[in-house]
């Protein structure tokens, strides 16, 4: 019997689940944080670009590693417009949450609760949601992100660092549960797949 | 008296299990490739190149063989022709099953 459903979502869990690449790209908002605290070297622009570029290189063998081993696709036109949507809803959740709930803005409430933590988790649940890929790791990875961050016990000084180190680990975390289950929905990599159509 | 509506008919070519989860995972990207296909439907290689062909000459899919950094790679999509059936198909697999639950 065909799994209609399951068929169908073969390439949505195969652009959104490539979780290795989550593990480097959750150095970057510790990075962050630890460069607006001028933490040692990371004080220095330079320091910063410098693991910046290392990210991006790190990016360059997982990308292969998913090519050779699972392929290559184009999303449809629908999922690239329910991607791009995300983006802009994305940038609009953080600007308007973060100065809403914590900000020098007049009008911002001025919670004693992480904006930073609380706008990113919410981000990140909605392109998950947007991609039609939400998982039950997702909702207690991110759910947990936005629970910490919404407790309203950051009074005091700027919590944003903090925040920002905390979706940095939660980014990886993420990463190793969306890659196992893409595992899990594909098949483990051992032994490769070659291209050897004679279609 | 209304007439009766005409009973569905199944398309023997798409209905072929393999043929059916290849199209179907094709319905939902613009364009795979042939490694992809073989880890979303779980055919072995020498299946998928067989129901691609078939596919192929029947006019459903289109394949295009290139040098990906100088290896071979197969890109496979569906045609218009491929979506109109493989849509139509899941039509009438839809109704076959509305016409086998009972009446309320």
């Amino acid at each position: 019997m065909v799994e209609r459903t399951k068929l169908e979502a073969a390439a949505a869990n195969y652009t959104y689940l490539r979780g290795l690449f989550l593990i480097p790209l959750g150095v970057l908002p510790i990075v962050s944080a630890l460069g607006n605290t001028g933490w040692g070297p990371l004080r220095n622009t330079w320091v910063f670009l410098a693991i910046l570029a290392l990210i991006g290189i790190a990016c360059l063998p997982i990308n292969s590693f998913y090519n050779k081993h699972y392929g290559t696709l184009r999303a449809s036109t629908g999922q690239q417009a329910r991607a791009a949507a995300a983006v802009v809803l994305a940038i609009a959740v953080v600007v308007a949450g973060s100065t809403l709930l914590r900000s020098r803005a007049s009008w911002s409430l001025d919670l004693p609760v992480n904006a930073t933590a609380v706008t990113l988790a919410l981000v990140i649940l909605l392109s998950y949601a947007a991609g039609r890929v939400l998982k039950i790791h997702h909702l207690i990875i991110w759910g947990t992100v936005l629970a910490t961050g919404a407790i309203p016990l950051w009074d005091g000084g700027d919590p944003s660092n903090v925040g920002l180190a905390i979706v940095g680990v939660a980014l990886m975390v993420n990463g190793v549960f969306d890659h196992r289950l893409f595992v899990r929905t594909f098949g483990a990599p051992a032994g490769g797949q070659g291209d050897s159509a004679r279609a | 008296m209304p007439e009766p509506k005409p009973e569905p008919v199944l398309d023997r070519l798409v209905h072929e299990p393999g043929r059916l989860a290849i199209l179907t995972v094709l319905s939902s990207v613009t364009n795979a490739d042939f490694v992809f296909l073989q880890r979303a439907t779980g055919l072995t290689k020498g299946n998928l190149s067989s129901h691609l062909a078939k596919l192929e000459e029947a006019g459903l899919v289109a394949i295009e063989k290139r040098f990906v950094r100088k290896k071979p790679n197969t890109n496979i999509a569906l045609t218009k022709v491929g979506r109109a059936r493989i849509t139509e198909h899941w039509a009438q697999l839809d109704s076959i099953r509305r016409l086998s639950e009972p009446s309320p």
